[in-house]
């Protein structure tokens, strides 16, 4: 166990951990985006940066990629710390004006307007962030990896590779689950399901008993391959009411 | 959205607030969406619990399954312990006592300490405006005393108080609409759930906690003991629920109708009822009352959901593509091994 220093209390960690899993295990408030705890640490949206005092040095740092050590002392509120979260949060909100998620946290860490309009004028746009959500728990938390960044700088996006249908999404939905923003949308329409974002529409499997679609087609050969075990693919011709 | 997906729960974080070793049932779907709810509210909560099953098997002295400050209150009083938390958190942070952190207060009771013993105090939370979550786990009857009947309980259900006799067979009173009376309060979120759909549930309670305002939230809870079911059956039977349209899953964010789980078909009653011990004794004339009954009620659901909300309407353009059927196989579908 380490002992560290939080907004002047003290407060204990495990050894290894990141600085923000850390606050957020003993109930402390950081705003953050890009992180989520079943994934290694990204840096990407700096929304969660605080000031750290390691004996003589005091520096403005993202939480998440700081690991804890004994004897450091962290602010989370200091004018700082919130001028650097708020520029943060005014270049996020242009990327994604409509997202109410957004908005909520904006209006928390006291913006209230922005260049070009808060609220925004009700132009559908992108809404997506770049904070690699999606794209890192697709490829590490469930593993086909079907979509990824192209593109450099203000061109940056998240698509499915060569911007083409991704015959290797699985239909899960875990991208619609992590997605800060809710920029992603899944919906079942009979026996398909369709990803809207990624181009993806999926066939359904059908229960051999009541006929009802349940689940993508891809995902149980996803999920069979990855098992292993052929007296599986049995158990999935039923429905889970069926079985 | 459909939510059988493998892989989609491995988003939802892997610490316990409602630790194991607890003496609930086997197949106690409240215990499964309690779980589920602790883990979508976090650590930063206060909970106030009403006497009921969860009470009695989380907290037998000196043991405690909460991980959370969590206070037992009286039967009644769930709702009026969560306000008088709510404002007096409000008054230690304007002391300054506390730091500015979120903290959620939530009141969780069953069926019975919200529809029957704490209604007032409920309904004066909600008309107050109290920044708090209620969340009620409905099994339907006071399960903790030996199966009662409760206003909860759905008609035809046999209770011990509402035994099946020569010419009632169970409960002769329909089920009371808590969705419709807390909605009835102009609340800005009220939405149903269940223990079937877990990922439905965590997102529900997530946008509950972030609402301004009261925050309410119906859990369906089967109950193996008193539903006379299977203990591995209880998660089939919330489903069911759900797919018969008993339990639809729908929310009512700021006065807006928005069905969550969109059925193209309903599945026909029987297969739910059939199941179930409380309904052995259910004469096809009632069985026949309670399907029109769902029907109806799904019906004007559904008429509210798209009146606002037009991408309810996919299912318009569905139903019109299967026009060759007949009157009854457009409302239904049909599961294998039915009870004819």
């Amino acid at each position: 166990m380490i002992t560290l220093t939080i907004n002047g209390k003290k407060y204990e960690a495990q050894k290894g951990q990141n600085l923000l899993q850390a606050a957020i295990d003993n109930g402390i408030e950081i705003p953050h985006l890009c992180y989520h705890e079943k994934l290694p640490p990204y840096g990407g949206c700096r929304l969660c940066q605080v000031e750290v005092t390691k004996g003589e040095k005091v520096e403005l740092t993202t939480s998440c990629t700081y690991p804890v050590s004994q004897g450091i002392q962290v602010e989370t509120e200091t004018p700082r710390v919130q001028k650097a979260r708020r520029l943060v949060m005014e270049l996020i909100l242009t990327m994604a004006p409509d997202s109410p998620e957004i908005q909520q946290m904006a209006r928390k860490l006291g913006i209230e307007t922005i260049p070009g309009g808060f609220p925004s004028s009700g132009e559908k746009g992108d809404d997506c962030i770049k904070c690699g959500l999606c794209v890192r728990a697709c490829e590490e938390l469930v593993g086909p990896g079907s979509i990824t960044f192209s593109s450099k700088g203000p061109e940056r996006k998240v698509v499915p590779p060569f911007e083409e249908e991704p015959e290797s999404c699985i239909g899960c939905g875990t991208c619609v689950h992590v997605c800060p923003t809710g920029c992603i949308s899944m919906e079942d329409l009979g026996r398909k399901r369709k990803l809207e974002r990624w181009k993806r529409v999926l066939s359904m499997k059908v229960c051999n008993d009541c006929s009802s679609a349940y689940i993508p087609k891809a995902q149980v050969d996803y999920y069979l391959k990855r098992t292993g075990d052929p007296y599986l693919a049995e158990w999935f011709d039923l429905c889970p009411d069926c079985r | 959205m459909s939510d059988a997906n493998v892989y989609a729960v491995k988003t939802l974080t892997s610490k316990e607030y409602f630790a194991p070793g607890h003496r609930a049932c086997s197949g106690c779907g409240q215990a499964v969406a309690v779980r589920m709810v602790q883990k979508a509210l976090g650590r930063n909560i206060v909970m106030a619990s009403a006497t009921g099953c969860m009470e009695v098997v989380s907290s037998p002295f000196p043991q405690s399954s909460w991980e959370v400050p969590w206070i037992h209150v009286a039967f009644e009083n769930a709702a009026a312990v969560a306000s008088g938390i709510e404002a007096g958190l409000k008054a230690q942070r304007r002391k300054g006592k506390i730091d500015g952190r979120k903290i959620t207060v939530v009141a969780m009771a069953g069926d019975g300490g919200t529809a029957d013993i704490g209604l007032q105090a409920l309904s004066g939370a909600l008309e107050r405006g109290h920044d708090f979550l209620y969340v009620c786990y409905d099994n339907e009857a006071y399960m903790n005393t030996g199966v009662q009947r409760s206003s909860a309980t759905p008609f035809g259900a046999v209770t011990t108080t509402s035994p099946a006799g020569r010419v009632n067979s169970g409960q002769l009173t329909w089920k009371k609409n808590m969705m419709r009376i807390t909605a009835a309060h102009d609340i800005p979120y009220a939405a149903t759930a269940s223990p079937s759909h877990p990922l439905d549930l965590v997102e529900k309670v997530k946008k509950g906690m972030e609402t301004e305002g009261p925050a309410y939230l119906h859990v369906l809870s089967p109950c193996p003991p008193g539903w006379g079911i299977a203990a591995e059956d209880s998660i089939q039977l919330a489903r069911l629920a759900v797919e018969t349209g008993i339990f639809p899953l729908y929310e009512i964010d700021k006065g807006k109708h928005r069905i969550t789980m969109n059925l193209e078909k309903l599945v026909p009653v029987k297969q739910y009822l059939k199941k179930q011990g409380r309904f052995r004794r259910l004469s096809p004339e009632m069985m026949e009352e309670i399907q029109e009954r769902v029907c109806k009620e799904w019906q004007e659901l559904r008429e509210k959901a798209e009146q606002i909300d037009p991408s309810a309407g996919a299912d318009e353009a569905l139903s019109k593509e299967q026009e060759g059927e007949t009157e009854a196989a457009k409302i239904f579908r049909v599961k294998a091994g039915a009870p004819v």
